[in-house]
């Protein structure tokens, strides 16, 4: 059950992949002195290069000026807006925004507050405040909440929360103030990177074949079993036992079974770089299941390629 | 002991891995089945100034070069002096490092108390003198070469050991040891006998010549190959972790699954040619207890699943073993 391949080769310089009408803006549009740059065609660059004098032009995120010309301090594209030189990263962490919904998972428990690993440059922090206790959603937070804190996250748990505010030093703090936020059950993490996370209307997504995605904002991505709307906890009252149960539902074969072929399509998609959203994602498992494969060989090459290409297709 | 597992998981999650590989058929996160490894990608000679490289993956995803386990292992042959440091014959050192960008949650303590546990495990097994090469050696009682063979974990999706395992038993295969000849050193006919001895030894009279090796240096043949393959390549051994839940075990876990897993059974098989297969190391990592007569089974099963992976993995390096000579001929031909 083993089998060894080689290698792939590394993509030729012209076939990285690009937005068409990205690379023409920028190549036609910027008058930037691009005699240094090593792709010619092509508005890639790496740390340390010279992208244009500093007097003509202002730097901007991922450059820096010494001897009076602006230098990438990082691998990405250049982008231009009026006199203001950026450049954008290949690979980056989450960037967040206030509102922003993310997946996170708890790195540690401190005194009235959760550190919480969120993909962004700094942990999360989620305050004793900013979650919904038992025996009623608003109430004041007693000693005897600060002393069991563990009954409600502990160490390596998942939740999905909101990005409520950020602190003096940049740190995002989230909040788990509704019915729709906290822990997370019944299911499997996928964490992809977050550029390819779109921004979409609801970022709560229900396959029709029985499998909940929660597309966090930071890359982390949540699939589960689907629960039914009248079934969610917390509808009537809040019964604390079930927002933060540990423990799972029974889930059927099948279900599992959509859960991976779910998961495995998402791999398979972040990893050529295709942006996330519902349509997507349905659009690559009907395929899927027309294609009747079993759920391992999706991440075979061949098929991961296919796969691929019938969804650029249907776009 | 390596601790069990480098990251976190929550309750739902492990209890969602387990229930999923304990229940009727099997179903694993991924879909595989429990006796089936992900992709593997190998290649032989990839740092070209050691004696013998390669680099293994686990289950690499698509076009971007993210998402698995992944090792570069690589040989270096150095001229040991059998006064200093050296043993007769020459002697194998394995060194495993564990870069820090595949455990960023570890600190720098833990990292370090990692990659001194692997190297211990590869160590052990490796340097045995039943694995040991009979060209080492350079010099009887004077030289020999010591091997350093290092690892690097650029990555870590779990499965990290049968990683070590392949890539070290890669590189082995892949190291070529240069040819020597021997110089003796001889005095010439009218001059008194003895005066030309360059390094006896001050126990032996320097006039006594009989004890004396003849050869007292070497040198680097010049030949168009790098030099012979170490002896007994064939003998260097395979890894395979059964990962353990209750009674049921399963191969190549992915970091979840190694999270959620309490009990792991290391198996180093060598499948000498013509002779039995040999176990030569086996560790047991975790917290969780095992029945012996369970154990006895997972041995006999591993011994198998070895077989079937040392098979694929010898066929490989033959592959590798052509391409190697291709690349070196068109090497030849550019340089001329």
């Amino acid at each position: 059950m083993i089998s060894f391949s080689f290698f792939p080769l590394p993509p030729e310089p012209a076939t990285i992949h690009e937005s068409p009408q990205h690379s023409l803006h920028a190549s036609h549009d910027m008058d930037i002195d691009l005699a240094h740059h090593f792709l010619h065609d092509s508005n890639l660059t790496l740390p340390g290069e010279t992208l244009t004098s500093s007097h003509a032009y202002m730097r901007g995120h991922g450059t820096y000026v010494h001897n009076e010309e602006v230098i990438a301090s990082v691998a990405g594209t250049i982008e231009r807006v009026n006199k203001l030189v950026t450049v954008r990263a290949l690979r980056a962490r989450y960037n967040p925004e206030i509102g922003d919904l993310v997946v996170g998972r708890i790195t540690e428990v401190q005194p009235r507050r959760w550190k919480v690993d969120a993909n962004g440059r700094q942990d999360a922090v989620l305050m004793l405040s900013s979650v919904n206790l038992p025996g009623g959603v608003q109430r004041r937070k007693l000693e005897s909440d600060e002393l069991q804190m563990r009954n409600f996250f502990e160490e390596g748990d998942l939740l999905v929360a909101e990005v409520q505010a950020f602190f003096s030093d940049g740190a995002m703090s989230l909040h788990t103030r509704s019915l729709k936020y906290g822990k997370l059950r019944n299911g499997q993490l996928v964490s992809v990177s977050p550029a390819l996370i779109r921004r979409l209307k609801s970022h709560f997504i229900s396959l029709p074949c029985g499998v909940d995605l929660i597309l966090g904002l930071n890359g982390y991505i949540w699939v589960s079993k689907h629960v039914k709307e009248n079934e969610q906890e917390g509808e009537e009252g809040f019964d604390a036992e079930a927002v933060y149960s540990n423990q799972n539902d029974e889930i059927d074969m099948p279900t599992r079974s959509a859960i991976s072929r779910v998961t495995n399509i998402i791999r398979v998609l972040a990893s050529h770089f295709v942006p996330l959203s519902d349509t997507i994602i349905l659009d690559a498992y009907e395929w899927a299941m027309e294609q009747d494969a079993d759920v391992s060989e999706m991440l075979h090459q061949d098929n991961s390629f296919a796969l691929i290409s019938a969804v650029r297709g249907r776009k | 002991m390596p601790a069990t597992s480098t990251i976190s998981l929550s309750k739902a999650e492990k209890s969602y891995i387990q229930t999923g590989i304990l229940s009727d058929p099997p179903f694993r996160a991924d879909g595989r089945s429990l006796r089936a490894y992900r992709s593997v990608e190998l290649e032989t000679g990839v740092a070209l100034l050691a004696n013998g490289s390669a680099r293994v993956s686990i289950g690499r995803e698509g076009i971007n070069s993210g998402g698995g386990t992944e090792v570069i292992a690589a040989s270096k042959l150095e001229v040991e002096d059998l006064n200093e440091d050296g043993v007769e014959g020459g002697r194998i050192v394995c060194t495993v490092s564990c870069s820090p960008a595949a455990y960023p949650h570890l600190t720098s303590n833990a990292l370090d108390e990692l990659q001194e546990d692997i190297s211990t495990i590869l160590h052990q097994t490796l340097a045995h003198h039943s694995l040991h090469p009979n060209n080492l050696g350079i010099l009887p009682g004077k030289k020999s070469w010591l091997l350093h063979l290092d690892l690097i974990v650029l990555s870590d999706a779990g499965n990290v050991f049968d990683a070590i395992f392949m890539s070290a038993r890669a590189a082995l295969w892949d190291t070529r040891v240069p040819r020597t000849r021997r110089i003796t050193y001889r005095a010439r006919k009218d001059h008194a006998e003895g005066q030309y001895h360059i390094d006896a030894d001050e126990n032996f009279s320097g006039f006594d010549t009989r004890r004396l090796a003849k050869a007292t240096d070497f040198e680097l043949s010049d030949y168009w190959d790098e030099g012979e393959v170490l002896d007994g390549r064939e003998r260097w051994p395979v890894c395979v972790t059964l990962n353990v839940i209750s009674q049921t075990h399963y191969l190549d876990a992915t970091l979840q699954e190694e999270a959620a897993t309490l009990l792991r059974l290391l198996l180093v098989y060598s499948f000498p040619p013509n002779s039995p297969p040999s176990l030569c190391g086996m560790r047991l990592v975790g917290g969780e207890d095992s029945a012996l007569p369970d154990i006895k089974d997972f041995i006999k099963e591993g011994e198998q699943y070895a077989q079937e992976l040392f098979i694929s993995l010898d066929a490989k390096l033959r592959e590798e073993d052509l391409r190697r000579k291709q690349k070196a001929y068109t090497k030849f031909a550019r340089s001329r």
